[in-house]
């Protein structure tokens, strides 16, 4: 019925390589992750509840045409740095469909700080973190970390998609105040929001150079096909230890 | 040279001992700030005060972020910052972690500020160890009043009514 996966469709759950996420197996697979707050969907996505020894369990699935995390995953990125009990710094947080999910994954004792320009967005935000406790809404300008320092830890990971020129610098700002050193970090880049006269792959390289002269060590780069064109995703540590 | 760090729960004041005077960007400075056996002795705990209420808290971000001076703060620092406690000049300085915060605290009190990329170092060392300086915080609570502070203020920023549902029109 409704919220269901299929009516009456068995469905087994499978934990995913990354902690926190897990596949539905079923008629078909589909990438989900367990709902913090059972009984609720966010943004109309489908649930699939199993029984376990510890009773019924909820899931949401996870669209990845609809997040680039998701989209990350399924393209087979190897680190998301994002695991239960991690402390997140999203930005570009939107609505809050991804950082639902995300926040999900970090789970009751993990905390996703989640900063959002937009106001109409923010709403939706705000909204959907009154009943996640582990997300902080933050309604401010990314490129202005100063203003939202009392609301924001030190964290283990941070993750970007804000489609803006000047991202690299905005992700780069934030980590300088509030990524821990070996943190992890992930940043979407839309190429054609950066420079759209140049070819993608140009952009992605570019945009590389800058993160490195930051002090973050990419260890990765996909691109987002087919979920999404002309994006890629960086992945890696900032200032990684030494090796001794 | 002093520290100001403002956080969910409070401002706090730290005081650099200027004794060793490494480059905090270097991989020895870098360690000194990662363990807080060795941070707790590079930057003392000199005052904090807690915000006595949600209210007093969101005014204080309200200014905080505009780079501001609440009366809350400037009182905290005429009664903490020795210099200004005894009258006389001096030429202590204190760092912070927004420059525009920094002239106005210098012209409202007379104090110089700093506000650099060592600064910027130290207070990524407070942050990282700030709830093993507050002995008056438990576990969580620090997290509780950012998740208070942060709905407080994003709702106040947010000009929509955030009770209202908007229906799609189709």
């Amino acid at each position: 019925g409704r919220g269901g996966m299929k009516a009456g469709a068995k469905v087994v759950i499978e934990p995913h390589r990354h902690a926190g996420v897990f596949i539905a197996r079923g008629k078909e697979d589909a990438l989900v992750t367990k709902n913090l707050v059972p009984g609720e969907s966010v943004y109309g996505e489908k649930r699939v509840s199993v029984e376990t020894d510890e009773g019924k369990v909820e899931y949401r699935v996870w669209n990845p045409f609809r997040s680039k995390i998701a989209a990350a995953i399924l393209g087979g990125v190897s680190n998301i740095h994002i695991a239960p009990g991690k402390k997140v710094l999203y930005l570009g947080a939107a609505s809050g469909t991804t950082v639902s999910h995300v926040a999900d994954i970090v789970g009751p004792t993990g905390m996703v700080y989640a900063v959002e320009f937009s106001h109409r967005s923010g709403r939706d935000l705000i909204n959907m973190a009154k009943k996640r406790t582990n997300v902080i809404p933050i309604i401010e300008d990314a490129r202005h970390p100063q203003r939202y320092r009392m609301l924001v830890g030190m964290v283990d990971a941070q993750f970007a998609d804000v489609a803006q020129p000047d991202q690299a610098r905005l992700f780069a700002l934030n980590a300088h105040q509030f990524l821990k050193n070996g943190g992890g970090f992930m940043i979407s880049i839309k190429a054609n929001c950066i420079d759209s006269t140049a070819e993608p792959a140009v952009v992605f390289a570019k945009e590389v150079k800058k993160l490195q002269q930051e002090g973050f060590k990419p260890s990765e780069q996909l691109t987002l096909e087919p979920y999404e064109r002309d994006h890629a995703v960086v992945v890696g540590i900032y200032r990684p230890a030494k090796k001794q | 040279m002093l520290l100001l760090y403002e956080s969910a729960s409070g401002y706090a004041l730290f005081d650099k001992t200027e004794a060793e005077e490494i480059a905090m960007q270097s991989e020895e400075g870098q360690q000194s700030i990662l363990e807080f056996s060795r941070f707790s002795k590079l930057v003392k705990l000199v005052a904090f005060i807690p915000f006595a209420s949600p209210e007093q808290a969101l005014e204080n971000i309200n200014h905080i972020s505009e780079g501001m001076l609440h009366e809350h703060l400037r009182n905290f620092l005429e009664t903490k910052i020795p210099s200004l406690k005894s009258g006389k000049k001096s030429k202590i300085q204190v760092g912070v972690s927004d420059p525009r915060l920094g002239t106005v605290i210098q012209e409202a009190l007379q104090v110089s500020c700093v506000c650099n990329d060592t600064i910027t170092e130290l207070m990524r060392g407070c942050r990282l160890h700030f709830s093993s300086f507050i002995k008056d915080l438990k576990a969580g609570d620090l997290d509780k009043a950012q998740l208070g502070l942060g709905h407080a203020y994003s709702r106040s920023k947010v000009k929509f009514n955030v009770n209202r549902v908007d229906n799609m029109i189709i």
